[in-house]
């Protein structure tokens, strides 16, 4: 997997996604890989693993400086709602910011009520306007009129974000909208 | 077959997963009838009397049970010709692409999978015979791929009925058929000949791989039936199995740009279908 050539590093990722021991060398080749397609190889790898150790470097990925780390692990993520159930709250109680962000946008794979329960839990506290905005735009899709108190109580906690009290407005009025 | 659900939820769910485990195939509660006849009727033609036996008998593949039961699962209705804008896309386009960057007497291969029952492969064969002009110019290798061993056997036999033939010509079925009566037609022991089987689980790379380089891949209507991670496998397994600028045919429902990132869309007249970039020499 350090093969200068692009073709041997795509053959070693794949000959490693059935191995035993091989997420410490997927890992470690993920930091370093600098081919898209290679790179792409690596995150189907890990989520076919499916183990605790190959899931950890994706989630790790998450926090990567570098976007396309990041995306690539939120794309794997996706296909893998079953891990998306298991990890979301974690996720959505991270220290970082930008990681209860993106977990915002992972959930939109799960099923609506689950969901909304976790949602409204974290825009009831989360002190980042930001990640609040990010899960406000996804209750909007999947919500019900449930979301409403919390919505409200949201609005109160950043009155002087009028982007935010935007998207709650917005919010507000699909979920009270009679379903049809 | 057993009129009513044999299986436990709890039951369903291990099934499920060992299914999706064999195949990649997911099936989740809105298929629960589709599940249930299948059990109940392998339970049936094994004799087991609960599902617990049933499912270690599964599990141990005694009596090669785990082939029979895939075999239960897998969907293969399809008929001649079926979404020919594509095999006009193959000899208008593709296989003229493909002459541009092959070695002169280079076999062209083209790889059907799944091939179900043959109607595809044999509908390539045909329609290369009927509309590519260069087509005895032309070394042409086809090989047929499924999944389901008992498809196989019935493809390699090439014995069709009338619901299969509904888009064929009478010309046509008088020129690549012979009537068996009881509306059954077989197809002709040259077209039979000129297609090889093989069994394939696209989603197991040491089935897919062995298989070689392909210049164009049919791969229509079964990535719907996996998950997205089996898709995204599935799909650098066929990437894997493309020549670099080789082009891969979906079902017109189907788009490989929101499974993988790895193909190049190619909209040409009659179809849009997925190219491997022709930089890539990996696979």
């Amino acid at each position: 997997m350090a093969d200068p050539s692009p073709d041997v590093r795509w053959t070693a990722v794949r000959d490693a996604a059935t191995g035993h021991g091989s997420v410490a060398t997927l890992s470690r080749a993920l930091i370093h890989e600098g081919d898209a397609r290679v790179r792409e190889a690596i995150f189907t790898a890990l989520v076919k693993l499916a183990s605790s150790e190959s899931i950890d470097v994706l989630l790790q990925s998450l926090r990567s400086d570098e976007s396309h780390l990041r995306t690539g692990a939120m794309d794997a993520l996706r296909t893998a709602p079953a891990v998306i159930a298991v990890q979301l709250p974690l996720l959505l109680a991270d220290a970082d910011s930008d990681v209860r962000l993106l977990a915002c946008d992972l959930a939109r794979e799960l099923d609506g009520a689950v969901v909304q329960g976790l949602l409204c839990a974290l825009i009831d506290s989360d002190p980042q306007p930001n990640v609040c905005a990010a899960a406000i735009e996804v209750l909007t899709e999947i919500g019900d009129g449930e979301a409403l108190p919390s919505l409200a109580r949201c609005a109160d906690r950043f009155p002087d974000d009028p982007f935010l009290l935007f998207a709650i407005a917005a919010a507000s009025e699909r979920l009270s909208a009679p379903r049809g | 077959m057993a009129d009513s659900a044999p299986i436990t939820h709890e039951e369903y769910r291990r099934l499920c997963e060992y299914l999706y485990r064999r195949t990649g195939m997911t099936f989740n509660e809105t298929r629960r009838y589709f599940v249930d006849r299948r059990v109940a009727d392998r339970m049936a033609a094994t004799g087991a009397s609960t599902f617990a036996d049933y499912f270690a008998r599964l599990r141990g593949d005694i009596d090669g049970e785990i082939e029979q039961f895939v075999n239960a699962f897998t969907v293969n209705e399809t008929y001649f010709y079926r979404e020919d804008h594509q095999l006009q896309c193959l000899t208008a386009n593709l296989l003229e692409e493909r002459l541009k960057v092959k070695q002169n007497g280079e076999t062209m291969r083209i790889w059907s999978v799944p091939c179900s029952t043959g109607e595809e492969p044999y509908s390539i064969a045909m329609w290369l015979l009927e509309n590519w002009p260069q087509v005895d110019a032309h070394d042409i290798e086809i090989v047929a791929s499924d999944i389901d061993t008992e498809v196989l056997s019935a493809a390699r036999e090439g014995v069709f009925g009338k619901r299969a033939l509904m888009r064929l010509s009478p010309a046509l079925i008088d020129k690549y058929f012979v009537a068996l009566g009881g509306d059954r037609w077989q197809i002709l022991d040259d077209l039979r000949n000129s297609v090889r089987f093989t069994p394939a689980n696209l989603v197991e790379r040491a089935e897919t791989r062995p298989h070689g380089l392909f210049d164009v891949i049919f791969c229509r209507n079964v990535l719907i039936y996996f998950d997205d991670t089996s898709r995204r496998v599935a799909a650098e397994n066929l990437y894997e199995n493309l020549a670099p600028g080789g082009y891969i045919c979906l079902g017109h429902t189907e788009s490989m740009s929101r499974i993988s990132p790895l193909f190049e869309v190619c909209r040409f007249a009659d179809a849009i279908v997925y190219r491997r970039p022709m930089g890539d020499r990996r696979g």
